[in-house]
């Protein structure tokens, strides 16, 4: 009798105890980091502006797992990047799909707010861009530093109400195909007529202009001058 | 006492739930016939194998891409012409969702065919049938590949049924490169084509089975799709462990090796003589834009054109179709609560040549200055006026007038009132509901006083929104007023692709015989009407292919495997054209507006979506895709 007692008992503990793990809640701890930082020009020091849409993103992989998933962040417009739900640990990091020469993964030890910046080499640098309205048009000028040898396949002018604006965000633009290798010396020139295009760009409002150059790379983003904004 | 009872009670009680290991409960169903009992007879056989057709992964009238494959209820009718330059939503205009799935019900099918082939090998065929069997299972199985390396690239070639296991890493397989699945496919289909018979008992069998010549046009196929994706994928590269791997992309030096087998296998079709455009030498545009209707209206007719199709019956049953019901303009909806789904876009209208100028898109003009610009009504600008809604498309391709139903057509004997707005005579525009009382008579916005009497533009679902409604595949003799009334047989493979492959293989590599291909794709064009033959170059054969196969579900794949999907689709809105009535005139006229689809949203598509994300990868183990 008392062994059956015994007996049961130990059974029953032992489906309870099996049960206990399905009772238990989730106790892992939430995201503890952060990490953020920008892609720099490793010549000028500048910020390399970027597109949100279709545009970089800086992968990583943490470590210490068996077949971890690549996880990634979207750069913002201006070169900038914040990724505040991070867990503290080692990473392998790497700017990909960018508008610079690739780059290779890096190391890094993730812990509290850790500052992460990149220092790449643009394909290209858009300089001296001027955007301004010349009567009924916006006129852009600017000249290109290319800094391979590739050909430029692209150049050309956007539009848009959001400052986000570049090839992929735009109501208007003007987009050239140069498909050549370009020195710093030429000016190039690109324009928008506002009155063909006055049931988009209305005149009263406010619109960003953004100026960029694509090289012909595997994977290649376009390259741009910062945004400028001007009422119509 | 009352113990021991209780401590007998308890011992059986435990005895009972430890030794509950008794058949008593193991009953076979009665309303189900055991596996074993289908797949150890030779006629169980056969009804098995006609569900793997059912399964295969034909783009057909029940295919959508969200919705999967043999879809029926309300799927939206989110179909793949709405992807891409030929049709946009009439409800959706913005729908773009390009990540979409078939892994799972693909291995399912997968599974199936070789289950099927384990059980052929141990049941008792003849010879004959026994080999054309195996030539059937190779046909289905190069059709299923086909169904996935086409969305992602390569993936694991798994011939051989597995068993279940607890051994999980003995039934993850990983994947084979891009390379090796293309060449998978074509390989089973040479298997296909030894084994497969060249025809079966009736007519009907012949082309709803697979032959010798539905394994020989389903090769063309997919060798131009192999070389077209070698050739062009340069031009949108994709990084990352899965190319590393070769799991997806191939080499451009590999494209003139599948151009050649398209070349091949296209000529054996041509060169076989048995088979023909349906109505090769029509004698009027007007003929031949009937006949062209009738090629897909009732395909039955003819069989002289087709490869392989997928049939359809039994109305109001699971087997029949809603195409006509989604699809037929507002005025003929006839009760079928959604109408007018899918609206053709201007860019599809433009490619139509017109027969006075042959070998030459031919895109609508709507200004006096010849220029076809876009945007909204412009009160100064010299719009073309026309006395009748459907002069402007004089002279086009019979199959513009067989494939699109315009503003002013007459379907069912209804003429279809398409109309965006009036144009007051001071030369302000009413696009809004509402009319205009001029000299007497009232104008409505629409065409019309009432919604049943108009199909365009009000902007409710079931109306156009680019001015043309298809017209292609419905039933014009058809009523059809509830679900599953629609029994329109699908060609999938016509001998007009297998001309269209072969001229653009031979456009492409150089390769094969450029008379034959010139004269293929005139003969393409002469079904249609001209008259003029064009020479043999890559713009001709792709406007060609753009017009003639039109809604049959193959621009999409166009897009993709030439890599010009997120060259056309870069912040893209898709186009429509808007006919006014004019009151500013003499007497009222049509003018025409060149402009975005109202609604319609700048699209771009994302490289990373020339492959699709495989699914479940943390259990299966695979590589995943780039960037998914």
């Amino acid at each position: 009798m008392k062994s059956i007692k015994t007996l049961s008992i130990a059974l029953a503990s032992l489906f309870l105890l099996g049960g206990c793990e399905l009772n238990e809640l989730d106790n892992y701890e939430g995201p503890n980091a952060t990490i953020n930082g920008g892609i720099y020009d490793k010549e000028t020091g500048e910020l390399i502006q970027q597109d949100i849409i279709n545009g970089m993103q800086i992968e990583y992989i943490e470590h210490g797992f068996e077949n971890p998933q690549t996880q990634y962040v979207v750069v913002k417009n201006d070169g900038t990047y914040r990724n505040n739900l991070m867990f503290a640990g080692d990473y392998t990091i790497r700017p990909v799909r960018g508008n610079f020469v690739p780059v290779e993964p890096e190391e890094i030890v993730v812990k509290g707010n850790t500052v992460k910046n990149f220092e790449v080499q643009p394909y290209i640098r858009v300089r001296n861009a001027r955007i301004e309205r010349q009567e009924n048009k916006i006129v852009a000028t600017f000249n290109l530093d290319q800094t391979v040898t590739n050909n430029v396949s692209r150049i050309g002018l956007f539009a848009h109400q959001e400052p986000n604006v570049g090839a992929p965000l735009n109501t208007v633009s003007s987009v050239v195909n140069l498909n050549e290798v370009t020195n710093d010396v030429t000016e190039y020139r690109l324009e928008i007529n506002l009155e063909a295009h006055s049931g988009s760009l209305k005149p009263g409002n406010k619109y960003y202009f953004r100026v960029g150059a694509l090289v012909d790379a595997p994977e290649a983003k376009y390259n741009y001058a910062p945004p400028v904004l001007i009422e119509l | 006492m009352k113990n021991r009872s209780l401590k007998y009670l308890f011992i059986a009680l435990l005895v009972g739930t430890f030794s509950s290991c008794n058949d008593s409960l193991d009953v076979e169903p009665k309303n189900k016939v055991p596996a074993e009992a289908v797949l150890s007879d030779p006629n169980g056989i056969r009804s098995y194998l006609a569900n793997m057709y059912y399964e295969l992964p034909v783009e057909d009238f029940v295919y959508f891409p969200r919705a999967g494959f043999n879809a029926r209820g309300n799927t939206g009718s989110l179909s793949l012409s709405q992807y891409g330059l030929e049709a946009i939503h009439s409800e959706w205009p913005n729908w773009n969702e390009f990540n979409n799935q078939w892994w799972t019900r693909g291995y399912q099918l997968n599974r199936d065919i070789n289950l099927l082939e384990e059980s052929v090998a141990k049941v008792n065929f003849s010879e004959a049938e026994r080999s054309a069997i195996e030539g059937e299972i190779a046909f289905l199985r190069a059709y299923t590949y086909y169904g996935f390396v086409k969305r992602y690239g390569g993936v694991p070639i798994i011939t051989e049924n597995q068993n279940y296991s607890t051994d999980w890493e003995s039934l993850r397989v990983p994947r084979n490169t891009e390379k090796e699945t293309w060449d998978f496919v074509l390989a089973q289909l040479d298997i296909a084509f030894d084994k497969l018979p060249e025809t079966r008992n009736s007519l009907d069998e012949t082309k709803r089975r697979a032959t010798k010549w539905a394994a020989a046009g389903l090769k063309s196929r997919v060798a131009l799709h192999a070389a077209s994706v070698a050739k062009y994928w340069n031009r949108a590269p994709l990084s990352g462990q899965a190319v590393d791997a070769g799991l997806v992309g191939m080499p451009a030096t590999e494209a003139n090796r599948y151009y050649q087998e398209a070349i091949k296998a296209s000529e054996t079709v041509i060169n076989s003589g048995r088979f023909g455009l349906y109505m090769a030498n029509p004698s009027s545009p007007q003929e031949a834009a009937r006949n062209y209707q009738k090629l897909f209206m009732q395909p039955n007719d003819a069989m002289t054109e087709v490869l392989f199709m997928k049939g359809y019956g039994h109305a109001g049953g699971p087997l029949a179709h809603d195409y006509d019901g989604w699809n037929n303009p507002n005025q003929t909806g006839e009760g079928f609560p959604h109408v007018g789904r899918t609206n053709p876009v201007l860019e599809l209208v433009d490619r139509y040549e017109n027969y006075e100028k042959p070998g030459e898109a031919s895109p609508i003009v709507t200004t006096a200055d010849g220029q076809v610009q876009l945007g909204d009504f412009n009160p100064s600008a010299d719009y073309i006026r026309f006395s009748s809604p459907e002069e402007i498309f004089q002279g086009k391709d019979a199959r513009f007038f067989a494939s699109i139903i315009h503003p002013g057509a007459v379907w069912k004997g209804t003429e279809i009132v398409i109309q965006g707005g009036v144009i007051r005579p001071d030369g302000s525009a009413l696009t809004t509901k509402g009319s205009v009382e001029h000299k007497g008579t009232t104008y409505h916005a629409y065409g019309a006083a009432t919604s049943n009497q108009y199909s365009g533009f009000d902007g409710t679902p079931n109306m156009t929104r680019t001015g043309f409604l298809l017209k292609k595949f419905l039933d014009e003799g058809a009523s059809i007023n509830t679900w599953l009334q629609s029994t329109t047989d699908f060609i999938d493979i016509r001998y007009a692709e297998i001309l269209l492959n072969y001229a653009e293989a031979v456009a492409e590599s150089g390769q094969g015989n450029a008379d034959l291909a010139s004269q293929g794709l005139n003969a393409v064009r002469r079904r249609a009407g001209h008259t003029v033959s064009i020479p043999l170059t890559l713009e001709n054969v792709l406007r060609e292919r753009a017009v003639e196969l039109a809604f049959e579900n193959k621009e999409y794949w166009d897009l993709i495997r030439r890599r010009t999907y997120h060259q056309i689709f870069n912040n893209y809105v898709k186009t429509a054209l808007v006919p006014m009535l004019d009151l500013r005139g003499e007497e009222p006229a049509y003018i025409y507006i060149r402009k975005r689809v109202p609604g319609a949203q700048p699209n771009t598509f994302p490289e990373r979506d020339y492959y699709s994300g495989i699914p479940g990868v943390n259990n299966n183990g695979v590589i995943q895709n780039p960037q998914h």
